[in-house]
């Protein structure tokens, strides 16, 4: 039945529609697995060497964020914040779609790095002080090399979450790729041929971007470890 | 063994009881109440052609009707169905069934509403439904039963009108005419789409976006109600709304057709809206409805959407 009546013509005709929502979706998942990746080292770090203060800051950040549904996140910030006592936030819909996964993928990202972090054999630290580095000139030529390599794998699925993610931001209506699909779907009402064309793209371009940090991936991994 | 039998017996039993219990509570009521009233004063039986088979048989509509809608399809305080097109359907019930308590209402958004039409969970739905080429296609429309006409909801210190739309983030609902008028029009414009006319008011209201372009009868009930929104002068996309039908049931088409007109030529359209908008309000509305003579006509053949200022 499905076969029978569906109609690629209407696919092809929309193609500039996917488009549209698909560039939406590639630049908040680009600022969102960049800003993720920032705030996993700098927190991860911290965590890592317990830096006081930031760390325990860090803590709450990831429980808050680990323990509530991304969807409650997006609707705090696009719906609670505005209403801040006192300082009300407003922010334009392109704003909160990044910050949504930013700080979404920043918490999972900083238990990513902080386990890479730890895994890093102490006496390397040590050999690292003994030459005559500080402690940050240790964490950036001995501990982040070694490190961000070992968290290299978990951040990739971070990564690929991140652009999935992305797909909640039709709650608030966010033009992204499948508020796009959902918007065409009320409008035309070929629901097959739309969620079809939806999941195959996303499909594509998660697989590619899996695909180009494998290869990334095997190219940075640690010599031993190959 | 024995025991489960038993144990099954006595189950199928009380299963029998509520069964006959829950099926004779609301019949027995219908007859104490119809009886009574029935008798004395029974207007003229409006001529009608006969219901669809379906309908008639089952002895009462489901009808599909928005939930999130005031003044057309709402939950009122004590959680009933209420608002224009609610009352429009009763007014189906009471003169197929004699009562208005005759449907059942299944709450549609305007996403849904279609889709739900189409799988026959209803047999018809009066949800604020504009004619539109593309809906045309998918269902058969009644004559109109309303004509709304598209409106600005923006902050009360906002400079936004329809001439000024360019840069400027736009929100309505999801599958609306406005969203596609937009987008045809507009190519500088923002547009945010969410699934309910609350969601879009708290956009405007949060910052999110500068304006809401929807229905005025929604809009303005808004407007009234909150100090901090007001709406602009442009009035836009003028287009009749219609009572959504499955497409080739002729019978359904027939029916709901000469249920409307009857009602127009007994301008009871004007009593229902009396019935929904603020008393102050409803002179800006008596163009709105169909009334003996005024007559709306769906722009067929003709891409509203593309139509742009």
């Amino acid at each position: 039945m499905l076969a029978a009546n569906f109609d690629w013509q209407f696919i092809w005709d929309h193609l500039p529609d996917f488009w549209e929502g698909l560039k939406q979706t590639l630049k908040v998942a680009a600022i969102g697995i960049a800003g993720s990746l920032a705030i996993g080292i700098v927190l991860g770090a911290a965590r890592a060497h317990r830096v006081p203060v930031v760390s325990w800051l860090a803590a709450t950040y990831v429980e808050v964020i680990r323990n509530t549904p991304i969807l409650v996140q997006i609707f705090f910030i696009a719906g609670a914040l505005p209403h801040f006592p006192g300082h009300p936030i407003r922010l334009e819909p392109f704003t909160i779609a990044w910050l949504a996964v930013v700080v979404w993928g920043g918490a999972y990202n900083t238990e990513n790095f902080r386990a890479g972090f730890e895994a890093v054999p102490y006496r390397y630290r040590e050999a690292g002080l003994a030459l005559g580095f500080g402690r940050l000139g240790t964490f950036f030529n001995v501990t982040l090399p070694i490190g961000a390599r070992i968290a290299l794998p978990s951040t990739i699925n971070t990564n690929a979450s991140v652009l999935k993610n992305t797909s909640l931001l039709t709650a608030i209506g966010f033009a992204e790729l499948t508020n796009t699909a959902y918007s065409l779907e009320s409008e035309s009402f070929k629901a097959a041929e739309v969620y079809f064309a939806l999941g195959v793209t996303y499909l594509i371009v998660v697989w590619t971007l899996s695909g180009l940090t494998r290869v990334v991936e095997r190219r940075l991994a640690l010599p031993e470890a190959r | 063994m024995r025991r489960i039998g038993v144990a099954a017996a006595l189950l199928l039993l009380a299963a029998a009881v509520f069964t006959a219990l829950g099926a004779a509570a609301p019949g027995g009521k219908v007859v104490r109440t119809a009886a009574p009233l029935a008798k004395p004063k029974k207007p003229a039986k409006p001529k009608l052609p006969p219901l669809p088979s379906a309908v008639k048989s089952r002895k009462h509509w489901e009808i599909g009707v928005k939930c999130d809608f005031p003044p057309f399809g709402f939950i009122d305080v004590r959680g009933n169905n209420d608002g224009y097109d609610v009352q429009v359907a009763q007014r189906f019930a009471q003169l197929a069934f004699g009562s208005k308590k005759k449907v059942n209402f299944t709450c549609v958004t305007t996403p849904s509403r279609i889709p739900t039409l189409m799988s026959s969970r209803v047999d018809i739905i009066v949800s604020t439904l504009t004619w539109t080429q593309a809906r045309a296609d998918q269902i058969d429309f009644s004559i109109p039963y309303y004509s709304a006409t598209g409106r600005l909801l923006v902050p009360n210190n906002s400079s936004v009108t329809v001439p000024t739309l360019s840069g400027k983030t736009v929100v309505t609902t999801r599958g609306a005419l406005y969203a596609a008028w937009t987008r045809n029009c507009f190519k500088n414009t923002k547009l945010l789409e969410v699934d309910s006319p609350a969601l879009a008011v708290s956009a405007v209201k949060d910052g999110r976006a500068d304006t809401f372009m929807f229905d005025d009868a929604f809009l303005l009930g808004v407007a009234t109600q909150d100090r901090d929104v007001r709406l602009t002068n442009d009035k836009f996309l003028n287009v009749p709304w219609g009572i959504g039908i499955r497409k080739g049931e002729t019978a359904m088409s027939r029916w709901v057709n000469a249920a409307l007109r009857y009602m127009k030529k007994r301008d009871e359209f004007v009593k229902i809206l009396r019935a929904n908008a603020p008393a102050r309000l409803v002179s800006s509305f008596l163009d709105n409805v169909p009334r003996p003579k005024n007559t709306f006509a769906y722009p067929v053949g003709k891409d509203v959407t593309a139509i742009c200022p």
